[in-house]
């Protein structure tokens, strides 16, 4: 039935052999994590054995209540599911309008789209983002981190304007003529018509905003309260208390890293598809 | 009187996205490059030093350590992912049992939190208590590896980079063998090539403009990445792990670990810009070097 049971040879064995073992070295931080975040303190660091003893789920609860993990999780979706939304909404508008209609600057709306998403100077853009949102009053919120990453939404536009071009222009165009208005056939026909479109966007945005570290690390060096997972488990490794906590640690990288593996688990057809497709082009 | 009112509503449906992009993504640009010409530690009026912070760039050895760490991060990252990322993606090609659970496993780092995953590292390679440290010490190695230490912190960190990177240039070159007549290799066996004969012959002319177009990709993300030393190192032991973004990221936002430094905005501009120069320089001599390449074949 298939090339690999019809001839088990030599080359097929030893090239399956190489799978597996890649896939244990990528899967083995990954587990090391889980299994590590039920083991207590001592037995981390005294080299137990590969299970845990005692399956301590205490360490989530201590560093859900105790280590603040909580008010990080809530703060991580906030900006993950603010960030998502903002990026959709404004990436769609853009990419509508830029696809079926002409405007005046409308290519020099698209080069500066396009010009965003190949000059990189690194941290420098931080400190003008900052003093923005100090500007606008937004930088002891995460409002601030959040209208930045929408900024951020090149990716997202070019995606869906190249989902967009696959709607056909009569549907749009009959709507028009039955009198329906810009903004209405943009809500009642063009978005139902995106929604695959909206829907594999929304998986990237969210997993990099959910992801994000630099950007609210700084935003809330001096405001703890607004951490997200990412910095607050960071704030972990160079925290104050001198006794590494590798148990805590464990767990709150897996309260970070468990959603994510969820959500890549029931749709990792689309991440698939979508990062193969970048190439195609 | 009705078109201009589509206009306008046309332009108002970009206005968002336009307003937003020329704030935070433009205005930041100009605003290093106005800054790189300044001495201004974050208070009291900016001063204006000319081409100074360039001067001073082209005598700090920090920068140029910087600099040579980056290229040797990036490069070390590169030359183990390519390769590796192609061969996964060559064995996963053939019809085979278990290559969706294959490609599922490969491309799930790419789908986790560089940060969060370096912590998850931090545990496992930590010199004292890690956990490939006890391994080893289980093994009869009671010394272990300082893989945090001066003389293998590089390595961790681009071991670590190739995790993260590998199932997502996997997928890339799947995308790219999968436009590739099946047709082309039963003939190629037919006339008695090897499966090495038909990878070289085949596969890689074949795979060319995917290829180049991957390795641009790969090579300016691996210039830029600096996350995952940031959360692992901080650049230490000895500014042994120290890259040019990093640097450029400790003028601005000086980390606590490391001496008491003064935020140096404007300098730190300056270095953001070299360090964008540099990368784009290494781009372009990647696409000249391609094209011809592209020529030989």
């Amino acid at each position: 039935m298939n090339r690999w049971s019809k001839r088990p040879s030599g080359a097929n064995v030893l090239a399956g052999a190489f799978l597996v073992l890649v896939a244990v070295v990528i899967l083995y931080p990954v587990l090391m994590a889980v299994l590590g975040s039920f083991k207590t303190n001592a037995e981390l660091s005294g080299g137990g054995s590969f299970w845990p003893a005692h399956w301590q789920f205490a360490n989530y609860s201590k560093a859900w209540k105790g280590a603040n993990f909580a008010r990080f999780s809530w703060n991580s979706l906030f900006v993950s599911v603010a960030a998502t939304a903002g990026t959709l909404i404004v990436a769609a508008m853009a990419a509508y309008a830029a696809d079926r209609r002409d405007f005046p600057g409308k290519r020099l709306a698209i080069a500066i789209q396009a010009s965003t998403m190949f000059i990189s100077i690194g941290a420098v853009v931080l400190k003008p983002q900052f003093d923005l949102m100090v500007a606008v009053g937004l930088h002891r919120t995460l409002w601030g981190v959040v209208l930045i990453l929408i900024a951020g939404h090149a990716g997202t536009y070019f995606m869906l304007a190249s989902f967009m071009r696959s709607i056909p222009r009569d549907l749009d165009e009959a709507a028009m003529i039955d009198g329906s208005g810009f903004f209405r056939t943009f809500r009642s026909i063009i978005l139902p018509l995106l929604k695959p479109g909206l829907g594999v966007a929304g998986l990237f945005v969210f997993r990099s905003a959910w992801n994000e570290y630099i950007l609210p690390s700084v935003f809330t060096m001096t405001n703890p309260k607004l951490q997200t997972l990412t910095v607050g488990l960071a704030n972990l490794r160079y925290g104050v208390s001198a006794a590494m906590q590798t148990d805590l640690m464990l767990a709150g990288a897996c309260i970070s890293l468990l959603p994510l593996l969820l959500v890549y688990l029931l749709a990792n057809k689309s991440f698939v598809q979508v990062t193969a497709g970048s190439v195609k082009g | 009187m009705h078109r201009t009112r589509i206009k306008l509503e046309a332009v108002a449906f970009t206005l968002p996205s336009l307003l937003l992009t020329l704030a935070l993504g433009i205005y930041p640009i100009f605003w290093a490059i106005r800054y790189m010409f300044y001495e201004y530690a974050g208070y009291g009026t900016p001063k204006f030093v000319g081409l100074y912070n360039f001067e001073r760039l082209y005598h700090d050895e920090r920068f140029w350590n910087a600099v040579t760490n980056t290229l040797v991060y990036a490069g070390g990252k590169l030359l183990v992912t390519l390769p590796l990322s192609l061969l996964l993606a060559v064995l996963l090609n053939r019809r085979m049992r278990g290559a969706g659970l294959f490609k599922t496993i490969f491309f799930m780092p790419t789908v986790l939190s560089a940060s969060v995953m370096s912590i998850v590292f931090y545990v496992i390679f930590n010199s004292y208590n890690g956990m490939i440290n006890q391994l080893l010490q289980q093994l009869g190695w009671s010394r272990g590896v300082e893989w945090l230490g001066a003389n293998y912190a590089m390595l961790t960190m681009i071991l670590i980079a190739i995790w993260g990177a590998v199932g997502n240039y996997m997928l890339l070159f799947l995308a790219g063998l999968q436009g590739i007549p099946r047709d082309i290799y039963e003939s190629a066996s037919i006339d008695g090539a090897r499966p090495v004969q038909q990878f070289f012959y085949i596969t890689i002319p074949m795979l060319g403009p995917v290829l180049q177009m991957v390795m641009l990709l790969a090579i300016t993300v691996s210039l830029k990445g600096y996350e995952s030393i940031m959360v692992l190192t901080q650049g230490g032991p000895f500014g042994k792990t120290d890259v040019m973004f990093l640097y450029v990221y400790k003028m601005f936002f000086p980390v606590a670990s490391t001496t008491a430094e003064v935020q140096q905005f404007g300098y730190g501009s300056a270095v953001g810009f070299a360090a964008a120069l540099l990368i784009g320089a290494v781009t372009l001599i990647y696409f000249y070097a391609s094209k011809k390449l592209n020529s030989l074949y």
